[in-house]
């Protein structure tokens, strides 16, 4: 696994394009399949070639055979062709015998092997043709008797002597065809193993050709993949290493910049939002100082510390008091809104009571409907559960909703109502104003919406108010929303988990 | 005999005011500009009560107070901080330095007077 490894790192490192790699691997393959096919096809022929060697040799077996057969026949023949003396018998006798000789010779042909034990056969035939014609003409020429003779003490021999050439014939051209089996059978056997340890060995390259090439492709996608989830969950502080020296090298080098790049950038992103959190913060204070100066002043007036002021006066400064207020209203919503959005608000939880919690508002906002003649009403369910939130925050949506009720409705009634289902709270302020029309009640939760800036003019307000509200809903894990129609009033509602663990994201 | 209260505060504004409201309720004003200056005031005029500021140039409003509150002599007077941001924290910060009340800018003038004779007539508590 070691050499498997170390063999998949070479590949990696070959400075050439994956393109190039793959060929080259398709290409090896290809070539060891036609190697594998070219030794196959070498042993068949070589398998043919010994078949019909075979074959000869049958052949030749059998031409052979036929001379031994045809040989003592002949020697039959001519042996009854002397004794009956028939001048026809005679003639017809050696011409079939000059007729055999012709066809000895064209064995020369087939037996390339036997061409000496052929020779002796031949020449030893020419003497019996000799020695018969000699006899033949004796008989012929009324010396029957010296015939015989001749025919007893020589050709009687020489008879023998081609029975033994043709049986040799025989025997050592059949002693061939078996030597040639054998050889036959251990060269099928060798060229087995041989086509067998070809494809094996072939196979084996392949598959570790195919599995060093397929690595060193795979290790670095995988290894870039796992880089750039850590990337996508933000962690900017690794690096990549791939050893290729192909695209994937050059992707991970990317990847790498990339990393570093994001990893630059949002850590200036993180400074200037620090920057920009404490920018504000230092703002604010110095925006609250002399603001609440002039509160303090205007209030010592209003309180006559500094003598009774006349009704003009005092008319005056309660204007000054109220755009003051208003002033700080905008500074500590802007202060609340730029935290949320840094991720820098963080709930102060701990447990509360949700009925002390709407009686707290209650009594701070009852002035404001007093002034303005609308029945005031708050409704909360009895036994409500012990809360687990960040009261102050929850107050400020509580009061600027009530607030908003207040507000936008000039006569008629603002109520609250709170219960509890399900582990939730709900909380509820109605009112009988003007109400919202549709396309506008999800704009008013974003930042500086108001269903008509005119009215943010005339009413006095932030146009924050709400988008602070619901982010301190959602940070308690709730959700806000409106019901409402134009000239029917609006009902907002939010609802909240009774206990608040933890902070959900903001 | 008038009740003493020590204003310890680095924005003029602020002391003007502080010194205006609680003079016209009848109690001595005595000022500090900044930490040292009140330390210093708190041993040599043994105020009824101190009005801490929380951002003051040199020593800040906590560190002064844990100081007074380490004070063999001093620590039994009451410390109201006032803390000028609203920020999440503070109020523990002034716990932790161990004031005896904070009340978080802006404030009323109203309020104050009133959270200030909550802490010098104990008989008798307002609010």
């Amino acid at each position: 696994m070691r050499v498997m490894a170390g063999l998949v790192g070479l590949v990696a490192r070959v400075p050439a394009r994956v393109q190039a790699k793959l060929l080259a691997a398709f290409l090896t393959i290809a070539i060891l399949l036609i190697l594998v096919g070219a030794v196959g096809l070498r042993v068949l022929t070589g398998v043919n070639e010994r078949t019909e060697e075979l074959i000869k040799l049958q052949r030749k077996i059998e031409a052979y055979r036929q001379v031994q057969h045809d040989t003592t026949s002949q020697l039959y023949s001519v042996s009854s062709a002397l004794l009956s003396s028939d001048d026809a018998t005679l003639s017809s006798t050696l011409r079939q015998l000059n007729q055999f000789g012709y066809d000895v010779d064209r064995l020369q042909f087939v037996a390339k092997d036997e061409v000496e034990l052929l020779a002796r056969f031949r020449q030893s035939y020419d003497e019996f043709v000799e020695i018969v014609t000699h006899a033949v003409e004796l008989i012929r020429t009324g010396h029957a008797s010296e015939a015989r003779e001749m025919q007893a003490v020589q050709a009687a021999p020489l008879a023998d002597r081609l029975e033994r050439l043709t049986n040799q014939l025989v025997n050592k051209s059949e002693a061939d065809i078996v030597a040639g089996i054998e050889t036959s059978k251990q060269a099928y056997e060798s060229s087995q193993w041989i086509v067998i340890a070809f494809a094996l060995g072939s196979i084996i390259l392949a598959l570790a050709l195919g599995y060093t090439i397929s690595w060193s492709l795979i290790n670095p996608v995988k290894a870039i993949e796992a880089r750039l989830n850590q990337v996508a969950a933000g962690n900017f502080t690794h690096r990549v290493e791939v050893i290729n020296r192909d695209e994937l090298g050059a992707l991970a080098v990317n990847v790498n910049k990339m990393s570093e790049e994001l990893g630059r950038l949002y850590q200036q992103l993180e400074t200037a939002s620090k920057h920009k959190s404490q920018f504000l913060a230092n703002m604010s204070h110095e925006l609250r100082t002399p603001l609440n100066a002039i509160l303090g002043y205007a209030e010592l007036m209003l309180d006559s510390i500094y003598g009774e002021p006349s009704e003009k006066m005092r008319t005056v400064l309660e204007r000054l008091q109220a755009n003051g207020r208003h002033l700080l209203g905008l500074i500590n919503d802007v202060l609340d809104l730029s935290k949320i959005e840094a991720g820098q608000l963080t709930l102060s939880l701990d447990d509360y009571s949700l009925g002390d919690l709407v009686h707290g508002v209650v009594s701070a906002v009852e002035p404001l409907a007093a002034e303005k003649r609308l029945a005031f009403k708050a409704e909360v369910a009895p036994d409500l559960p012990t809360g687990r939130g960040d009261e102050r925050r929850l107050s400020q949506v509580l009061l600027n909703l009530v607030g908003n009720a207040i507000k936008f409705t000039d006569k008629g009634e603002v109520a609250i109502r709170a219960f509890a289902t399900n582990g939730a709270f709900t909380v509820a302020v109605c009112d009988t104003g003007s109400g919202i029309p549709a396309a506008d009640q999800a704009k008013i939760f974003e930042e500086f919406q108001q269903a008509d800036s005119s009215i943010t003019r005339a009413k006095g307000g932030t146009g924050l108010g709400l988008s602070i509200a619901k982010r301190i809903v959602e940070m308690h894990g709730g959700r806000i929303w409106v019901e409402s129609e134009p000239g029917k009033g609006s009902r907002f509602y939010f609802t909240l988990p009774v206990r608040v663990e933890v902070q959900a994201g903001p | 005999m008038s009740q003493r209260i020590l204003v310890v505060e680095d924005q003029e504004d602020n002391r003007r005011i502080l010194r205006d409201l609680l003079t016209s309720a009848d109690f001595e004003v005595i000022e500090a500009a900044d930490g040292e200056a009140g330390l210093a005031a708190a041993a040599a005029h043994r105020p009824d009560l101190i009005l801490m500021d929380i951002q003051l140039p040199g020593i800040d409003g906590y560190e002064a107070t844990r100081r007074l509150k380490a004070d063999a002599v001093l620590h039994a007077i009451p410390v109201i901080v006032v803390t000028s941001y609203a920020l999440a924290g503070d109020d523990g910060k002034a716990r932790a330095a161990g004031c005896d009340a904070y009340i978080s800018k802006p404030y009323s003038p109203r309020q104050l007077l009133a959270k200030v004779r909550e802490y010098l007539s104990p008989a008798a508590p307002l609010g």
